[in-house]
């Protein structure tokens, strides 16, 4: 074996480490988005259950249940499963304060998102559905009677909402909590006649 | 021996570590990108940081990995937008012996709160129990500007205190804005500069 043989046979291979390392680093990319996604999803389970509102507690400086979260801003999170039925979100809201609402994949990743400001005549009604629950759901519509409900479909059978308020003031943080605890959110049946 | 002749050994050897070392080169270039926590589509203005499609379904896969990571629920488009600081005006990483002032233009939006964080996102501990201050809170002058002082020790007007920290971030979020339509233009003039007065 001679010397430019030796400097190829060295070249080729670098080129196969370098090309092993960058499917590696593709594949890390996007397997990272899948594997947290279990860790969040578990994280939100053990605070709430499906259909249940549940006010997250505050960030602690040794413990926080969602880091960068806005400390003036008092979080609630409802999981869904739809394999059990759909999820109705319902709330009244009152004037000119901040409550915001974001749909997410059980990745965290954001599928709809609202503010008070969507509300018509002071309510918002959602209901998070399957393709095929949405199917069933507008079936039994009565077009005479349209519903006033948004109807979203959730990419995946599993994730959560976020409802948020902010508490412009410091001592305004009960009746934030108050705001968001006022946000119904339940499993809502969905049957086929 | 023939030339150019290799025992099956060599070969597998080399294809092994080409494979190990690979796959180890990888691992280390994700990690070191997701700990430097920059995906594309940032908008830089002045000190400030922010990515403007974070947490919706069309960010690009290196986002999406970072915030996965993190493990932090950014904020959706209809909500508002977020941005970070990791350092004064002129560029220099924040030393927490520095009092800082955060004072100037800020864009509008219906409500706005600056934070002081850890890297990692937790609330840094301070005496006055005060992590930051909203757009409600915080004092003005007669002309409706402000300056918010962080420094370790208590000073007058808006203080926002360091605590103990060695490190420390700045999150500027805006709830209810239009930061992210379209054509929104953005630069360090319309954002809040920071500024380093004196130091220990």
């Amino acid at each position: 074996m001679n010397q430019i043989d030796r400097l190829l046979a060295a070249l080729l291979w670098l080129l196969g480490v370098l090309a092993i390392a960058g499917i590696t680093h593709i594949v890390a990319i996007f397997a990272l988005p899948e594997i947290a996604a279990k860790d969040t999803y578990a994280r939100i389970s053990e605070l709430a259950k499906p259909g249940q509102l549940t006010i997250l507690p505050p960030s602690r400086p040794d413990k926080q249940v969602m880091p960068f979260a806005d400390p003036a801003m008092v979080q609630s999170v409802c999981p869904f499963d739809l394999s059990q039925g759909g999820l109705r979100l319902h709330a009244d809201v009152e004037g000119g304060r901040l409550l915001t609402f974001s749909f997410r994949t059980s990745a965290g990743q954001v599928f709809y998102s609202m503010t008070d400001l969507a509300a018509q005549q002071g309510k918002i009604d959602v209901v998070v559905l399957t393709a095929a629950q949405l199917e069933i759901v507008e079936a039994e519509d009565d077009e005479d009677d349209p519903s006033q409900d948004l109807r979203l479909i959730a990419p995946e059978p599993q994730g959560f909402v976020i409802v948020s308020a902010l508490a412009v003031y410091q001592s305004d943080k009960a009746d934030a909590e108050e705001r968001v605890k006022s946000t119904a959110c339940a499993v809502e049946q969905v049957v086929q006649d | 021996m023939k030339r150019g002749y290799r025992p099956h050994g060599t070969i597998l050897g080399k294809f092994l570590s080409a494979v190990c070392i690979g796959i180890l080169l990888g691992l280390f270039v994700t990690i070191v990108v997701v700990e430097r926590g920059k995906g594309f589509g940032a908008i830089a203005a002045g000190p400030w940081t922010g990515w403007p499609r974070n947490g919706t379904s069309d960010t690009d896969p290196y986002t999406r990995a970072i915030l996965a990571y993190s493990g932090e629920m950014s904020l959706s488009e209809s909500e508002g937008m977020s941005f970070v600081a990791h350092g004064d005006s002129n560029g220099a990483e924040f030393d927490p012996a520095c009092d800082y002032a955060l004072m100037g233009e800020i864009p509008s939006s219906r409500y706005w709160t600056v934070t002081l964080l850890s890297p990692a996102g937790a609330p840094i501990a301070n005496a006055a129990g005060r992590p930051g201050f909203t757009s409600s809170e915080v004092l003005r002058a007669s002309d409706g500007q402000f300056e918010i002082t962080l420094s370790r020790h208590a000073r007058p007007g808006n203080w926002l205190p360091m605590g103990a920290a060695a490190k420390f971030i700045l999150v500027l979020r805006f709830y209810d804005s239009e930061l992210d339509a379209p054509g929104a233009a953005l630069d360090a003039a319309s954002m809040p500069g920071l500024i380093k007065s004196r130091c220990e």
